[in-house]
């Protein structure tokens, strides 16, 4: 990508007045994206990029400049603007640079070596699938997306590595409509791979889902509000665990403890039952990679063993803080954004029970079967989730659909209220946002119980 | 004309007989600075740009993008949008903007002079000031989570084989600090923020100290027994809800049926008192610009007029399908989006009442201070409210008791039916496009509580 004596004279320029350690970032990056809407292939885009980032750390402070240009020239003024504001004596950059690796995710058919053709008539599949499900279906938007991004890092304690990424993601979104009532349902899988995606998820079958999704919806009554045992789906419930136990675990929050999580190791927050990981080794899956963008291999992180917390995700600086090796979760959207510390595909275990068993144990409650996203606020753990697909569940059984439906409460005290753990298990591809950068992350989880949560509905 | 015009002309230049090409460029100066704990914790800086291009061609449009700025790159650029254009559907509505009689006239007050010359060491100084304010304020503000500046210097071009050729330049500054308040057991945190066109027109003080008062004023919040009651929007949750209701007054999403609004035109959607204006040139509003994100100049859309629904918001292909002409609401991201149409600067107008007028009819209501999962719990398509709140229980005007962990929900027309009176304290909220929220009284929502 950039040869050796480049990156060499960059790091060294970098640490020219002085710092801690220099770190340099290099990307290409390469996707297209196709949309149907309204039945034509609307938008067919495409693009390029490339940049290189350049941080100087020096004690706790990180300074960075990134540039468009791969040149020499470019490189070193953003090594010259990144070490900007020191004056110490000049620091030195390591004589080898040790190659680490990670795990590989295999791409079978490599995204830019199928026609734009291909992947516009994967849209009208969706789209005529979801259609043919009734006449209430009043439109359809599908879209495809796929991005091959080259990274690079290098710092000047001499570690470099490199990593390709190939993530492909298709979604369809489905508008019913009838007497005056209007529904949404929604799908969207992802992963790291190629185009082979569409070979494990069939867009017709996608559309069709999609589709059935938002005709149930129609039939929906409002949402009763209170204190409700609340069954969560397998899979998209995993959205609670990423935003309730989640982000109170990425250790920048812990280093300023600013997290209700913050030295409480070894405590229990729940039942033997709950067994919480974040794996960005997992083959395959939507929020994994060979290295992080700070070059450390991904790995497996066990947040909450058997109901006790034992762990957390952290990314170099905040490592050194804590005092403990990083965990592979520094991230960043791109070359024009400092790493920071990000989930990947985190996952509630399955546990022993029987998924029946569970909804038949439910005299009222709410079986949440599709959360819209969520939010939380790591200091007080507080989150709200929106529900897409809800129903009732009387005695045991679903009854009908419910509409209007949101779940809040607290991050810690959820954990306290799981009082079954099913033995199934699903995942569900999301996009996570922090400090204005995006991230692909996975959130799984089996079937899970709720004791008594807060439901947020029209209906008092 | 500047480089970056030229530029833009000569991508536009690169358009083969029977199409038309858009070239839109930009180039930015961009510094970030985060503090903590008296410290910079991080710094950034850098000077972006790229070239984003549309060929349109017998109804059918391809877009691609680049930073690579070189000139085979821009060749393999038109290239690839041409290519990109073959493989979407052809559809009559599709074109660029057309040609202007005569150039937009200029938006006064997008540049501040003084930008180019304020030093990193004033903005780190501007950061800590700020971060200082927060924790200041009281004893109980344990940390300040982050405290953040940063700024934007960008020039904006446009060039189409149609005939437009445009350049303008912004500058824009921002800051934000999000306070920590513990006592006891309870902790909890504070959000402001505050936007200008540069430093010199931000209060690191006022900013750092509403944040720090946010924060103290939840402590001790505990929810309420639900029911329905009138409740109050801060002008920031004000402008949330328009953010919401804004992607429903957008035409296309009403001529693709993804609007609560589609088929309401000249249907009293509103209450009777309440007007709405989309303003793309609304002197002040961080969303202005002498024209929209393909060319066409932008204007003034009265959307609600007395409660009754007017106008849609269009870009040039949504407003060809109805045979009309664009109000100018084509936005984009960067460079590297295709336009798509938003609005620009929208808020409702005052119903002339003071914040303290407002406060007082209220009597007994829910002031709502911050919202919680408005991306999942509010949705324009469905008209479905249904989000978190934190704020104060108001007993005869007066805030009293704290509020956390209810929610709040009404369908979005039944807020607007409802909606009492809107105060004179607007303040711009920039989510997706820029929303102007004021203190607003909403006769009645459901509050789930204990």
């Amino acid at each position: 990508m950039l040869d050796e004596t480049l990156i060499r004279r960059t790091l060294t320029e970098a640490l020219a007045r002085g710092g801690d350690l220099a770190e340099l970032f290099v990307e290409r990056r390469s996707s297209t994206a196709l949309r149907l809407d309204d039945s034509r292939v609307e938008d067919v885009a495409s693009g390029r990029e490339a940049g290189a980032g350049v941080r100087v750390i020096s004690g706790e402070r990180a300074s960075y400049a990134y540039t468009n240009l791969l040149t020499e020239q470019g490189l070193s003024e953003a090594a010259q603007a990144a070490r900007a504001g020191l004056s110490g004596a000049e620091g030195t950059v390591a004589a080898d640079l040790r190659r680490s690796v990670g795990p590989t995710h295999p791409v079978k058919h490599a995204p830019e070596e199928v026609g734009a053709a291909a992947k516009a008539e994967a849209l009208s599949r969706a789209n005529e699938a979801a259609r043919s499900q009734g006449a209430a279906v009043r439109q359809v938007s599908a879209s495809y997306a796929d991005v091959q991004q080259h990274i690079l890092i290098a710092s000047s304690d001499g570690r470099i590595a490199e990593d390709d990424r190939t993530r492909v993601r298709f979604a369809v979104q489905v508008v019913a409509a009838r007497n005056g009532e209007i529904a949404t349902g929604f799908e969207a899988p992802g992963h790291s791979g190629g185009f082979e995606l569409l070979s494990v998820h069939d867009p017709a079958d996608l559309g069709e889902r999609a589709a059935r999704k938002a005709l149930r919806m129609l039939e929906a009554r409002p949402s009763p509000a209170g204190e409700f045992p609340v069954v969560l789906a397998p899979g998209s419930g995993g959205v609670l665990i990423h935003e309730a136990c989640g982000h109170g675990l990425e250790a920048d929050t812990l280093v300023k403890d600013a997290s209700v999580y913050a030295n409480r190791n070894g405590e229990r927050f729940g039942s033997e039952s709950v067994t919480i990981v974040d794996d960005g080794s997992d083959q395959g899956a939507w929020g994994s990679f060979g290295v992080d963008d700070e070059g450390i291999p991904a790995q497996r992180t066990v947040l909450f063993d058997k109901g006790v917390l034992v762990g957390h995700m952290s990314d170099l600086l905040s490592a050194a803080k804590i005092g403990h090796p990083p965990t592979g979760n520094g991230r960043r959207q791109s070359y024009a954004h400092l790493p920071i510390v990000r989930m990947t595909n985190t996952y509630l275990l399955p546990g022993p029970d029987a998924p029946e068993g569970i909804f038949s144990s439910v005299e009222r409650g709410v079986y949440a079967a599709t959360f819209a996203g969520g939010e939380v606020n790591p200091a007080t753990g507080n989150f709200v989730f929106g529900m897409a697909e809800a129903y009732m569940i009387e005695n045991g059984e679903v009854t009908y659909p419910i509409k209007g439906a949101n779940l809040i409460g607290n991050g810690p005290r959820v954990l306290e209220v799981i009082e079954a753990v099913g033995s199934d298990f699903d995942r569900k591809e999301g996009v996570c946002g922090k400090d204005g950068q995006a991230a692909p992350v996975t959130n799984g989880m089996p079937t899970v119980l709720l004791g008594k949560v807060t439901v947020g509905g029209t209906e008092a | 004309m500047s480089d970056l015009q030229k530029l833009a002309a000569s991508l536009a230049g690169r358009a083969q007989s029977s199409e038309e090409v858009e070239a839109f460029v930009t180039h930015e100066k961009s510094f970030n600075v985060k503090v903590y704990s008296g410290e910079v914790e991080s710094l950034s800086s850098a000077e972006p740009r790229g070239a984003g291009v549309r060929v349109v061609s017998g109804g059918r449009v391809g877009f691609a993008y680049t930073t690579d700025l070189g000139e085979q790159s821009l060749d393999q650029l038109v290239g690839q949008a041409r290519d990109n254009a073959a493989h979407s559907t052809p559809d009559e509505a599709v074109a660029l903007a057309p040609a202007w009689a005569q150039a937009p006239p200029e938006v006064t007050g997008l540049v501040d002079d003084a930008h180019a010359r304020v030093s990193s060491d004033d903005k780190v100084s501007f950061a800590l000031e700020l971060e200082r304010a927060t924790r200041s304020l009281d004893p109980r503000i344990r940390a300040v989570e982050e405290a953040v500046y940063s700024d934007s210097d960008a020039e904006i071009g446009l060039a189409t084989s149609t005939g437009i050729s445009g350049l303008y330049r912004r500058t824009d500054a921002w800051c934000y600090s999000m306070a920590i308040a513990t006592e006891g057991d309870d902790t909890e945190i504070g959000f402001e923020f505050d936007l200008a066109r540069g430093i010199a027109a931000l209060d690191a003080e006022a900013v750092g100290r509403a944040a720090a008062e946010r924060a103290l004023g939840v402590l001790g919040a505990a929810k309420i027994p639900s029911g329905r009651m009138p409740v109050v929007f801060e002008p920031y949750v004000a402008g949330q809800f328009l953010g919401v209701l804004g992607s429903a007054l957008v035409g296309e999403a009403v001529q693709k049926g993804r609007s609560l609004l589609a088929g309401r035109l000249g249907e009293q959607i509103a209450a009777p008192g309440l007007t709405m204006v989309d303003d793309g040139r609304r002197e002040g509003a961080p969303g202005a610009a002498p024209w929209d994100a393909e060319g066409v100049p932008t204007g003034r859309t009265e959307v609600i007029s007395k409660g009754v629904l007017t106008s849609f918001l269009y870009d040039t292909t949504s407003a060809r399908r109805e045979g009309r002409g664009s109000t100018g609401n084509a936005a984009r991201g960067s460079f590297k989006s295709a336009p798509h149409p938003s609005p620009s600067n929208l808020a409702i107008d005052s119903t002339g009442e003071s914040r303290s007028e407002v406060l007082e009819r209220a009597g007994r209501a829910l002031l709502v201070e911050d919202f919680h999962g408005v991306h999942s719990g509010a949705n324009p398509v469905t008209g479905d409210f249904s989000v978190g709140a934190t704020g104060r229980l108001l007993e005869g005007g007066t805030p009293a008791q704290a509020v956390k962990e209810v929610t709040i929900a009404a369908p979005m027309l039944e807020i607007l039916k409802g909606i009492e009176a809107v105060a004179s304290d607007l303040r711009w909220l920039p989510f997706g496009g820029s929303y102007g929220g004021a203190t607003t009284l909403v006769a009645e929502m459901t509050v789930a509580g204990s």
